[in-house]
């Protein structure tokens, strides 16, 4: 998502986009096995401050950009409570009733702890998004681990593409409205509309990529099997220092929120 | 630097060749204008001198292009695109990477230069293109103009002896256009490049060009030689294919016709003055000026926008735009690209919604005009005709509309005949909308549009992409309409079109709209052209040239009324000859 990158200059943009991987890959992991509400809740904060502080991000865009996900998770804190098992959190007792459905506090807790898991791991990939440049992070890729450079750079173009087939729909839509095409709802209509779209949207995605691929190839794009790079993509000291401070803390917090009682069995560990 | 030999070439599953039998030399330093019809191969050839035909496109080749010395087939495309590099049409869908530099680099990188001399390279190809400053740039937020030379930069940087630019200017509005022509002016000047210019957009350009090659649609050799020759001496043919030609030409192959003699035959604005200095006064020094005639002042408005404002996000994209616009009025909508043309327009058919009581349809508010209502009454033609094809033949795309209105279907099937046979669509009825050419798709857009007999017909950029014939043809079918009584509405960047066809002009800059009024005064206003990014079309920078040392050709913008003020004759642009 393009549109989430914050291109401006911070130490976060800075980094080689390999290290911010390295660095929080391992915490995002550990974080999706979690299973109390307290350990997402913190390194979602982690995660937040980081971004905010180390990639300059004004307080109230990251907010507007984290407020869609927010909106989306919100929907398990809703609907887990309604849709787990009763037989495992009966023992919690019942915290209100919805006519026929008993909903248990267990349940809200389940709900509360899985949205907070997803948030926290939404946060965690943000922080990577927000503060890098696709076209760095591929050639990052390609350089320090060998991803073959033709496969990099047709996931660029693709990349690149994307928003010019959303300006097109958008384009066709308004196209087919003039046209008198009739905005029923149903799922008939919804089909019709989408074959419709279709066909227009292919032929000039496929001509779009077809220009693409000729102007790649005209400027020896593929020519031979490898090729040399203005721009060069290394860990450098301060790579090491992020990811060796970004793990420590992290390491550091978990060792906290276990002695304190917080951290319960991760998922692996839990009977079923 | 150049040699084809008994050139053929067919693309993988076509009947036809897209090419048959072309023999060509291009010496080293010539500037070489390729013109040709839609359809006649011109890019296809473009692309056999860098070697993606026959190498990278499939498609059977015989015959020998050969390169600086080397033969197509057997080098590689990586020898042949350092020696041939080009620019295509397409700012949006020629480009790698987000950052100007890096765009540059990416040419460099596939060629395997080392990272120490790209630095060097970089700053001399943007150098070369007037973008010195501009390296740390994101593309997109560069102009059509900026993306242009930004792949020529890219070119350059590989250091090619041959620069070949397909369509470079078509997607560009007036400034970006001048920018191109300006900077391949300079390159022509360095005398190190061969360059091969496939353009529609000729007058600029001619004082440039060395010799003309024109394709047929049969993908042969029309005409072939020095411009002044073929300008002078194959006009017929030119005309009888479609063929664009530079608005100078034209003029005084008309001129021509009427018994006057140049020597030489002007085909730059330069030459043009000087011919056109000795022309002997008309007897009606005075011509018929006023043409088109904005006496529709009076008329009640058709469409009235009232103190219309849009913001996308927090870029104020109009601003505060008042205009009415009278019935049977020919309205062109101009100004440079991110003026804000499409956007206005797009508010007078309700697919941007404008606020209750800004935009007005014969008197009343559109935001309580239902859809189905507005769409009978006010017709859009958008730039790519594809994004409106809705059903699978265009005899049912034509009958969409009035099947909608509920018409009975032996009605529907009278009107869809009338329009099949006014289009000139007639022997396509059943054929998929999408297998049509260009030209004939952007007809079959303009028929379904009209199929219900809207009043108002709106259309943005109507003759983009197509060759001459068409574009004269379409223009000619709107001049009909306008002339039956409808209100139309055109977006363009096309000048000449503009001062040919048009009543009034409605200029507009960064959202706002800086004129509204005849379509004569805007050409007056220098400074508002000035502002608004615009150009004069040629003929009337041409009168402005002459004016000096004619005052009574002062003034003039058109064929016709060149026509009629150096001779007694009045003509229609577009007559067989």
């Amino acid at each position: 998502m393009q549109s989430c990158y914050y291109g401006h200059d911070s130490l976060l943009n800075r980094l080689n986009p390999l290290s911010k991987i390295v660095a929080t890959a391992p915490v995002i992991l550990f974080l999706s096995l979690t299973a109390d509400p307290v350990t997402p809740a913190v390194f979602m904060l982690l995660f937040g401050i980081t971004t905010v502080i180390w990639g300059k991000i004004p307080v109230m865009r990251y907010l507007r950009q984290m407020a869609p996900l927010l909106l989306l998770v919100s929907g398990f804190l809703i609907f887990y409570p309604l849709a787990v098992n009763p037989v495992r959190v009966a023992e919690t007792g019942i915290a209100y009733r919805l006519g026929p459905l008993e909903v248990y506090w267990g349940g809200i807790i389940f709900g509360v702890t899985t949205a907070l898991r997803i948030l926290s791991l939404i946060f965690g990939t943000m922080l990577f998004v927000m503060t890098t440049d696709s076209a760095d992070f591929i050639r990052a890729l390609v350089q320090q681990w060998r991803v073959p450079y033709r496969i990099g750079y047709s996931a660029l173009a693709a990349y690149r593409f994307i928003p010019m087939l959303q300006s097109e729909l958008a384009v066709i839509r308004a196209a087919h409205k003039v046209r008198g095409i009739s905005d029923r709802s149903g799922l008939r209509a919804q089909i019709d509309r989408t074959r419709r779209y279709a066909v227009p949207l292919l032929a000039t995605a496929i001509r779009k990529a077809e220009r693409i691929a000729l102007a790649k190839d005209s400027r020896a794009f593929g020519a031979y099997e490898t090729r040399t790079y203005y721009r060069r993509f290394a860990f450098v000291r301060r790579d090491w220092i992020f990811i060796g401070a970004f793990l420590t803390v992290s390491l550091a917090l978990v060792l906290f929120l276990a002695r304190q009682g917080f951290l319960g069995p991760l998922a692996f560990m839990q009977k079923l | 630097m150049i040699c084809i030999e008994e050139l053929h070439f067919r693309y993988i599953g076509r009947k036809a060749g897209s090419l048959n039998g072309l023999n060509a030399c291009i010496t080293q330093g010539e500037t070489v204008l390729l013109l040709g019809p839609s359809g006649s191969g011109k890019s296809t050839l473009a692309l056999t001198f860098n070697g993606l035909v026959p190498h990278i496109i499939g498609g059977s080749m015989t015959g020998v292009v050969e390169v600086a010395g080397m033969d197509s087939r057997s080098a590689t495309v990586a020898e042949l695109s350092r020696q041939a590099g080009i620019v295509f049409q397409d700012p949006e869908a020629q480009f790698v990477t987000m950052i100007v530099e890096d765009e540059i680099a990416f040419g460099l990188e596939n060629l395997r230069v080392p990272p120490e001399e790209m630095d060097v390279r970089i700053q001399e190809a943007l150098d070369q293109v007037g973008l010195a400053h501009d390296r740390r740039r994101r593309l997109d937020a560069l102009s059509g103009g900026e993306k242009q030379r930004l792949a020529l930069a890219a070119v350059l940087a590989m250091r090619p002896q041959i620069l070949i630019f397909d369509e470079p200017t078509a997607n560009l509005d007036p400034l970006g256009t001048r920018q191109v022509f300006e900077t391949i002016a300079r390159l022509k000047a360095t005398g190190r490049y061969t360059m091969i210019i496939i353009e529609h957009k000729l007058d600029d350009l001619m004082h440039l060009i060395d010799r003309v090659i024109a394709l047929t649609s049969e993908g042969r050799i029309l005409v072939e030689g020095n411009p002044a020759d073929v300008f002078s001496g194959q006009t017929e043919k030119m005309m009888a294919y479609g063929i664009w030609m530079p608005q100078t030409a034209i003029l005084a192959h008309k001129l021509r016709a009427r018994g006057l003699t140049f020597s030489p035959f002007p085909i730059t604005l330069a030459q043009a003055e000087l011919a056109f200095c000795d022309v002997k006064a008309s007897l009606n020094p005075s011509g018929d000026k006023s043409h088109p005639n904005p006496d529709n002042d009076d008329q009640p408005p058709s469409l009235e926008v009232r103190d219309l404002s849009f913001h996308y996000g927090e870029k104020a994209v109009l601003k505060n735009i008042n205009m009415k616009v009278p019935k049977g009025d020919f309205l062109a909508i101009i100004g440079a690209n991110g003026a804000g043309k499409t956007t206005l327009a797009q508010h007078l058919i309700d697919t941007l919604h404008p606020p209750s009581g800004a935009v007005l349809l014969d008197g009343t508010d559109i935001t309580g005009i239902n859809a189905r209502d507005l769409i009978r009454r006010v017709g859009y033609v958008f730039q790519n005709p594809e994004h409106q094809f809705i059903t699978n033949s265009v005899a049912h795309e034509i009958g969409f509309g009035l099947r909608q209105l509920g018409l009975p279907e032996s009605e529907i099937n009278d009107r869809v005949t009338n329009l099949l046979i006014q289009f000139n669509l007639e022997k396509l009825a059943k054929a998929n909308p999408f297998t049509l050419s260009h030209g004939e798709k952007r007809r079959l857009s303009v028929a379904t549009m009209l199929a219900v007999g809207q009043e108002i017909l709106i259309l943005d950029e109507p003759t983009f992409g197509q060759d001459q014939v068409n574009a004269a043809a379409l223009m000619e079918l709107l001049s009909k309409l306008h002339a039956e009584g409808r209100t139309v509405i055109i977006i363009t960047h096309d000048m000449t079109l503009v001062a040919e066809y048009t009543y009034h002009c409605a200029v507009m800059a960064g959202g706002e709209l800086l004129f509204h009024g005849p379509t004569a005064d805007v050409f007056k206003q220098f400074d508002l052209l000035e502002r608004a990014g615009l150009m004069l079309p040629p003929l009337a920078r041409l009168s402005r040239r002459l004016a000096s040392h004619r005052p009574e050709l002062a003034e003039l913008m058109t064929i016709e009324q060149f026509t009629t003020a150096l001779t007694d004759d009045p003509v229609n642009p577009y007559e067989e000859t």
